[in-house]
């Protein structure tokens, strides 16, 4: 992220703050990235963002404090791209609406491999406070997957837990890819992950048809 | 003569107490998670010098990883004879390995989020174990799911996440105890993909 201008920039104070915050947040991703949750310091985010350390603690309490914050950022992102991917349908399409969403997240985390790696690996390993906002976040891709989810293959409503499964099945996948390095390759799982999360809903043959319409 | 307790084998009592140390690993890790669980409060709790927990272990992480293991063998065993026993066809084989697999969850409560909460985050060393866990639940899933299914081949290792996911959400709702319950909806989830499989081979257009 560009640093601003030293000195007399004319710039308002608030605009500054937000920019430094910003900038902070940015700079742990990338830090955390480069070294993992352990080795990531104060002094290493407030250099990737050019940021004084008593500056960073204008910001954040702690090095916790500030991975919260890009923690929240991250999942927003995530969520608003998939959502917009989504939107593009009617309600009434399930299955493409879905799909779009399901391709919407792989290429996101394929393109940015630090943003997948604080969302699906790095969430786990920091202790308890990050381990919740793991949970939630994986928790709120839930409802709109049920949105408008048609009755089972073989008729009556799908199980409750089936969208929570597939949820945090996909999860569970990606975040496996991520720590083995395999981010680049994220979207070559599109048929796998489309098959695993469109046919418990529709059935072997309307999954394969949607999947291949896509 | 004196009234003397009969003197165990030796052998006996070092399993014993590494037992012993195990289970209260386990149960500390339930109560207070792992990080703030200490040397002192194991050793307390097992009733063991601690001495002897550092002759069995090199220290806390290789006791929680020796605990997780210990946990992982047992549900896996308990898993694959379940299968076995059933003699049944494929989705027989996956609804009582599944059945078994939440019958030990609800009976060990503690392991189970030692093994299903706790250590997907404790250490990074925990958490390779945990992929290791998960790995062994997928190929174990993979001889038991027909072939012909022509399914993608992540496919197992998705619906043990996902599985894996319920029971973690289970726990930490606190309703381990009734983690039986889930068997109907998880069987299905875990038969979804290969429905049509067992449509051609048994002839059902729905397995209930």
């Amino acid at each position: 992220m560009e640093r601003l201008p030293r000195g007399r920039h004319g710039l308002s104070p608030e605009f500054v703050a937000r920019n430094q915050r910003e900038r902070l947040i940015a700079g742990l991703t990338a830090v955390l990235y480069e070294v993992g949750y352990q080795r990531t310091t104060v002094s290493l985010i407030g250099q990737r963002a050019s940021v004084s350390k008593s500056d960073f603690y204008k910001h954040f309490e702690s090095k916790d404090d500030c991975f919260y914050a890009a923690y929240d950022v991250a999942i927003d992102r995530i969520r608003e791209r998939v959502n917009s991917a989504c939107a593009k349908h009617e309600a009434a399409e399930w299955g493409p609406r879905v799909r779009d969403g399901i391709v919407a997240l792989l290429t996101l985390l394929e393109a940015e491999p630090p943003l997948a790696k604080l969302a699906l690996v790095e969430g786990l390993r920091a202790g308890r406070g990050i381990y919740d906002r793991y949970q939630a976040a994986v928790e709120s891709f839930v409802p709109p997957l049920q949105a408008g989810a048609p009755e089972a293959p073989g008729g009556g409503p799908v199980p409750e837990a089936t969208g929570e499964a597939v949820v945090g099945g996909i999860a569970s996948l990606l975040g496996r890819r991520v720590l083995a390095g395999d981010t680049e390759h994220l979207r070559e799982l599109r048929p796998d992950v489309l098959r695993f999360a469109l046919t418990p809903y529709l059935g072997a043959a309307e999954a394969g048809r949607i999947i291949s319409a896509g | 003569m004196k009234p003397t307790r009969p003197e165990l084998p030796r052998e006996f009592v070092a399993v014993h107490k590494r037992r012993r140390m195990i289970d209260a690993m386990a149960a500390l890790c339930a109560d207070q998670g792992y990080e703030a669980t200490k040397i002192a409060d194991i050793v307390r709790r097992a009733g063991v010098a601690r001495k002897t927990l550092y002759d069995n272990f090199d220290g806390k992480e290789d006791l929680f990883l020796a605990a997780f293991d210990a946990t992982v063998t047992e549900a896996m065993q308990a898993v694959e004879s379940a299968c076995e026993d059933t003699g049944g066809a494929w989705p027989q084989r996956i609804e009582s390995g599944m059945a078994a697999f939440l019958r030990f969850v609800a009976e060990h409560p503690a392991a189970a989020r030692m093994c299903l909460v706790e250590a997907m985050s404790a250490t990074p060393a925990a958490s390779a174990r945990y992929d290791g866990a998960l790995r062994q639940f997928v190929e174990l899933l993979k001889q038991n799911t027909p072939a012909e299914a022509d399914l993608p081949g992540t496919i197992e290792e998705t619906l043990v996440g996902g599985v894996a996911w319920i029971l973690n959400q289970q726990i930490r709702r606190g309703e381990t105890e009734r983690a039986a319950d889930l068997l109907s909806e998880l069987s299905e989830f875990v038969l979804s993909p290969y429905q049509h499989v067992a449509d051609q081979q048994f002839g059902t257009a729905r397995r209930k």
